[in-house]
């Protein structure tokens, strides 16, 4: 751990020193156990957490890794209390990437809640390699619970901001502007991570006018690289999709909504 | 690893170390390549295998809880056609492989026994009687001393290699349960597969599993693991492998000293893959640190008050 800070809300940034990473493409996650690596074993809580890779930089032996996420559990309130070199279990990166954006077509990142940590790597590069336009929506319950605006902002990418309360940005829910946007946009493309109902409203509203949705579906699992089956996915026609080794990022087409939502 | 012996024999099985990996917590054991060289374990056991593919359950499949977890997976697999084709090949040849053998109708386990037993490269078989029988109403094979000996006698006609019983401890009496499956040949007896559990979500009112109750697994569960290994190591003289809640190998060893032969690590494989190499090592460390010139000379060594 080389820090961990609040951001706000029940926003929690970590910076961690990872030896002998060798980079992640956007939309990759880790597996971060809960609190610290002592002496003992921890077994409670048991299982690690799968949370996405925000962005990473090389360094001398390895890389700096940032993870941003909700500290809304017992789990996730060890993880933020771990102090500077004290040792957290990491391991990543792992699943499978999005797709990189077609090229002169626009790239929509719809994000909502936790699910804009997984969108800031993939506007960087999307805007730096200059094939597609980017556009990033980001959804929030207020501004304070929105995470990462300061360095969406510093992208320079286009940005749209809905809160629930309206205490930033447009008042209402993200897909609102995204399916403004959708109309609009003949050559658009969605990539959308966020909560179940706004995943499946983003599909819907892209299947509706015939535009490709990437989701990046944030199910429980216990491993991270395809052993537990606990994250297991409907697929339209049937069958599963392990979100953690066949995803986390799935062609919206291809998820069976109506039996993977409870 | 100098000066001490870790091999045993499980049942005609030779293992260099007594430490394997439970069925349903290691997959095909090509998942764990970059994480662990799978020659370091004494063996693997399989995802149990079906005769056809099966899908599993709907989500939720999985929930954490204090020390533990639930898991209802439904037995999701590749089917035994598939493993052999395509999984068993991608291991290494020097992989002790250990193949979970399961099905809903005694005729089935037969039948997939049948089929394992063509490749050489299976060097033993593991019975997973914690299924419920379909013909019977649903009870599990391991609960009904009768079923679970039409059950282990119809496996060890199919089969000529090494043959374990991994049983339920959703059972009053697992010595009861390890004296029949000696009885009708087995070779070893593995235990404990899961507990019989269910959690509650108190907003919603609902289980936290789709599949209503599941399978209690962890460190929570490791001192009922330990009591049943010891109740059954004294009922049989066939070897016992230890599983349940094994994520150190201080836990390993308390297994061995309570009558186990060989363990295996679990759901301790989801949260660190590398947890099966590091309990074989630090068993390595313990019995030199005790002076013990043969692994298998700590096994049964339980010190009872007089």
């Amino acid at each position: 751990m080389r820090e961990s800070r609040a951001e706000g809300g029940a926003n929690q940034r970590l910076r961690l020193f990872v030896p002998r990473f060798g980079g992640f493409e956007p939309g990759q996650f880790a597996m971060l156990s809960p609190g610290t690596l002592g002496a003992a074993e921890r077994f409670d809580p048991l299982l690690p957490r799968p949370m996405a890779i925000y962005r990473a930089k090389a360094v001398e032996g390895g890389a700096e890794v940032d993870v941003l996420y909700k500290v809304h559990g017992r789990g996730t309130a060890l993880l933020a209390q771990a102090r500077p070199g004290e040792r957290v279990r990491f391991v990543g990166p792992l699943g499978r990437p999005f797709p990189d954006a077609p090229q002169g077509s626009l790239a929509l990142l719809v994000g909502g809640g936790t699910g804009v940590a997984s969108l800031y790597e993939l506007a960087a590069r999307t805007q730096a390699s200059a094939v597609a336009r980017v556009r990033v929506l980001l959804g929030a319950r207020s501004a304070e619970d929105l995470m990462g605006r300061d360095d969406f902002e510093a992208l320079d990418v286009e940005l749209v901001v809905a809160t629930e309360d309206g205490s930033l940005g447009e008042r209402g829910l993200v897909t609102e502007p995204l399916e403004r946007m959708l109309d609009a946009e003949p050559d658009a493309i969605v990539y959308a991570c966020g909560p179940t109902l706004m995943l499946r409203r983003a599909a819907d509203l892209s299947a509706a006018r015939g535009r490709r949705c990437l989701v990046s579906l944030e199910n429980a699992m216990a491993c991270g690289f395809g052993v537990c089956l606990g994250c297991a996915a409907p697929k339209v026609g049937g069958g599963f999709a392990l979100v953690c080794r066949d995803g986390p990022v799935l062609e919206a087409s291809s998820v069976d909504w109506e039996r993977l939502a409870r | 690893m100098s000066g001490v012996d870790l091999r045993v024999d499980l049942g005609g099985i030779a293992l260099r170390n007594p430490v394997l990996t439970a069925s349903g917590t290691f997959g095909y054991g090509t998942e764990f390549a970059p994480f662990l060289d799978l020659r370091r374990l004494g063996g693997i056991v399989t995802k149990s295998l079906t005769l056809e593919p099966r899908a599993g359950n709907l989500p939720p499949r999985i929930a954490e809880t204090r020390g533990g977890m639930l898991n209802a997976i439904g037995l999701e697999n590749v089917g035994v056609e598939a493993f052999l084709r395509e999984k068993l090949p991608a291991l290494h040849a020097d992989v002790v492989v250990v193949a979970s053998v399961f099905g809903t109708e005694i005729e089935h386990y037969a039948e997939v026994a049948r089929r394992l037993s063509v490749s050489e490269r299976v060097a033993g078989l593991e019975v997973n009687a914690s299924c419920p029988h379909v013909k019977s109403g649903g009870i599990e094979f391991g609960q009904n001393p009768n079923l679970l000996a039409e059950l282990v006698r119809a496996v060890r006609r199919a089969s000529t290699r090494p043959l374990l019983v991994k049983l339920s401890p959703n059972v009053t009496s697992i010595a009861e349960m390890a004296r029949v499956c000696e009885g009708e040949g087995a070779d070893a007896i593995s235990l404990i597969n899961t507990l019989q559990a269910l959690d509650v979500d108190i907003e919603t009112r609902r289980p936290v599993l789709h599949n209503v109750l599941g399978g209690l697994s962890g460190p929570a569960i490791l001192p009922i693991a330990l009591r049943m290994v010891w109740q059954a190591s004294r009922a049989v003289a066939i070897p016992i492998c230890g599983i349940g809640g094994i994520g150190t190998a201080e836990d390993a060893i308390k297994f061995l000293i309570c009558g186990a032969t060989a363990v295996q690590v679990g759901t301790a494989s989801y949260l660190n893959p590398m947890a099966a190499g590091e309990v074989a090592d630090g068993i390595a460390e313990y019995a030199r640190r005790h002076g013990l010139g043969r692994i298998a000379d700590l096994v049964g060594t339980l010190e009872l008050p007089r």
